[in-house]
């Protein structure tokens, strides 16, 4: 029999009524990871310790709507005695001795955690293969990516062997990978979570958030992840709400613009046609649909390369081969421990981003550079922000193709940043964006739409992205036969 | 001539990043690296922007927590994680040796 195909609120019932025990679902958990190995989502299971916790629940009360539901976490987020690589040799024999806020708010919750995603290599690609563990494939045809980095979050949903994955967005990684699987990723604002046990990439960016297979579960996640926390100190107190209030509520009225930079011929014809049916159906059902200018979109592409590279080359110095991590043997001084360690921890597009960014912060580069993005950036913030004044929510699509082949060539060190350019200004201006996948190319490889909210403003994205989700009732299961809650 | 960087200046930045090159892979970053900072360049043709810089989205005042002692990691676990140790710990390599100052 099988339960986790079921919708959460299905589910729940049955845990409650003791119909069914957690074990249950941690036995098919594994049961559904084990048949998709071969997509190669994970990079460490959790099997002995997911299996003794979820006995452990039976004991106590079904208090909440994600007790007992397993889950999986990317493997850049730490986990205490758990195995934590970031999907690099640097860190491939690294346990973490505390847990991320992430990760103790689910265990607050009695989720369980199935195992470790695999991903690009600290996060840097935008296709997986940069992974030290080999590439997770997508779903829908293996021969393609599942896009980065999150790729394993992606994956695993996308296989429906769980319910919820986390990952993590610097510039696009989880809305990309989500896009390219056909699952439901959202980017929360930045703050909204705190990052605290998150390994940093690029400190001004990086946000956690949750990778499901439809827009309820992502709601109902999100209401368990966010909050202050004092570890964070970028981390917002917000006053408490349910990120599912506005579902299924009437989007008649809702004003909607669509930056003409992101419907351009960047774009494949498929996928603006696709997206331009989507607003049809929009404007049919009463909301206000307008085209706009929003200045410097295009070159986000820029900024992002000079934010996140700098604050990568930073963050990145403290895998030093000391204190964790992999470490060069017998080294004859500090210097050729330093310089070899990180010569053999670090992957070809980690080495090349940390390179490039060491050069775009040292000395007066530092000026002519990092500086001038911030500057261009609080002017694309502003940007945005006056489309706000007008208009409830942005959208546009998630990426420029659909998945391309895992053999295409790796050689062009812009591709992977190209792959986010339409994702990257919402890291930017640290807004909250959702993937929602609003259709099929004609190899029928998804289709996914971008929605982009003002600060804060996530119920208003899964208000609007729950409403087309009904409407459109697409198969997303990609192995078939999924009746869509 | 071929666009790329000069192997002296590949050298330059992987010494800013603390990382060891091959001859192969500096012949590689000549090109690569050279792609990118190109790219990054394109900085310059933007215009029109004010001078106020945004550091990172995050607006709330800066709220420090209480300077109250709470737990603290055990030694010996955070040890276990370093590649060398001895006793409470951690042993690294010659940092100044004879002959080369400090």
């Amino acid at each position: 029999m099988r339960y986790l195909n079921k919708s959460i609120t299905e589910i729940h019932e049955l845990l409650k009524s003791k119909a069914i025990k957690p074990i249950d679902l941690v036995e098919e958990a594994f049961e559904n990871i084990e048949n998709n190995k071969e997509y190669n989502a994970y990079i460490t299971l959790n099997k002995e310790e997911a299996i003794k916790q979820a006995k452990e629940l039976e004991s106590k009360e079904v208090d909440n709507l994600l007790f007992g539901l397993p889950i999986a976490i990317k493997d850049n987020i730490v986990t205490k005695g758990l195995l934590t690589t970031c999907g690099s040799h640097m860190l491939d024999n690294f346990i973490p001795i505390y847990d991320a806020t992430v990760v103790e708010k689910i265990k607050a919750n009695n989720m369980i955690i199935v195992g470790k995603t695999n991903m690009d290599q600290f996060g840097m690609g935008s296709s997986s293969r940069t992974s030290y563990f080999g590439s997770p494939k997508n779903p829908w045809d293996k021969t393609k990516i599942a896009g980065g980095s999150s790729g394993g979050s992606a994956t695993t949903i996308s296989c429906r062997d769980v319910l919820f994955a986390l990952g993590s967005d610097t510039g696009g990684s989880i809305r990309q990978p989500s896009s390219y699987t056909g699952i439901v990723g959202m980017k929360p604002t930045y703050g909204r979570i705190s990052r605290y046990g998150l390994v940093a990439f690029a400190s001004s960016l990086d946000q956690i958030g949750p990778l499901t297979k439809n827009v309820y579960e992502n709601a109902v996640i999100l209401n368990a992840l966010v909050g202050k926390d004092e570890k964070d100190l970028t981390s917002a107190r917000k006053e408490e709400e349910d990120f599912t209030r506005l579902i299924g509520e009437d989007i008649k009225g809702m004003k909607i613009a669509v930056p003409n930079y992101l419907m351009s011929d960047i774009v494949s014809p498929e996928i603006i046609t696709k997206i331009k049916e989507t607003i049809k159906m929009l404007e049919e059902n009463g909301a206000k649909v307008d085209y706009v200018d929003v200045k410097y979109l295009d070159k986000a592409m820029t900024l992002y390369q000079i934010i996140a590279m700098g604050e990568a080359s930073s963050n990145l110095a403290r895998f030093d081969g000391i204190r964790y991590g992999h470490s060069k043997e017998n080294p004859k001084d500090i210097q050729e421990l330093y310089f070899e360690t990180r010569a053999e921890g670090f992957g070809e597009e980690v080495k090349r981003r940390i390179m490039v960014g060491s050069y775009l912060l040292s000395g007066e580069n530092a000026k002519i550079y990092y500086d001038k993005a911030l500057s261009i950036r609080d002017d694309m913030k502003k940007e945005f922000i006056n489309v706000f004044k007008n208009y409830d929510l942005i959208i546009g699509p998630t990426t420029t193709t659909t998945a391309y082949n895992l053999d295409d060539p790796m050689d062009d060190p812009l591709k992977s940043f190209m792959d986010d350019v339409l994702v990257i200004p919402a890291n930017m201006a640290g807004l909250p964006g959702l993937n929602l996948p609003v259709g099929f190319d004609k190899s029928h490889m998804p289709i996914g739409m971008h929605i982009i909210g003002n600060a804060f403003e996530e119920a208003k994205i899964y208000k609007l992205a729950s409403f087309i989700e009904k409407e459109l009732n697409l198969d997303l299961n990609p192995f078939g036969g999924e009746n869509n809650e | 001539m071929e666009d790329k960087l000069s192997k002296e200046e590949v050298l330059h930045v992987a010494e800013l990043a603390r990382i060891s090159l091959t001859e192969e892979e500096i012949k590689k970053y000549q090109v690569e690296l050279k792609k990118l900072l190109n790219e990054v360049e394109k900085i310059n043709d933007v215009e029109g922007y004010d001078d106020d810089i945004l550091i990172a989205n995050w607006d709330s005042n800066a709220e420090l927590r209480k300077d109250v002692a709470g737990d603290m990691l055990n030694p010996k676990e955070v040890l276990e994680n370093a590649p060398r140790h001895a006793g409470n710990y951690i042993e690294v390599p010659v940092v100044i040796s004879d002959g080369e100052g400090a």
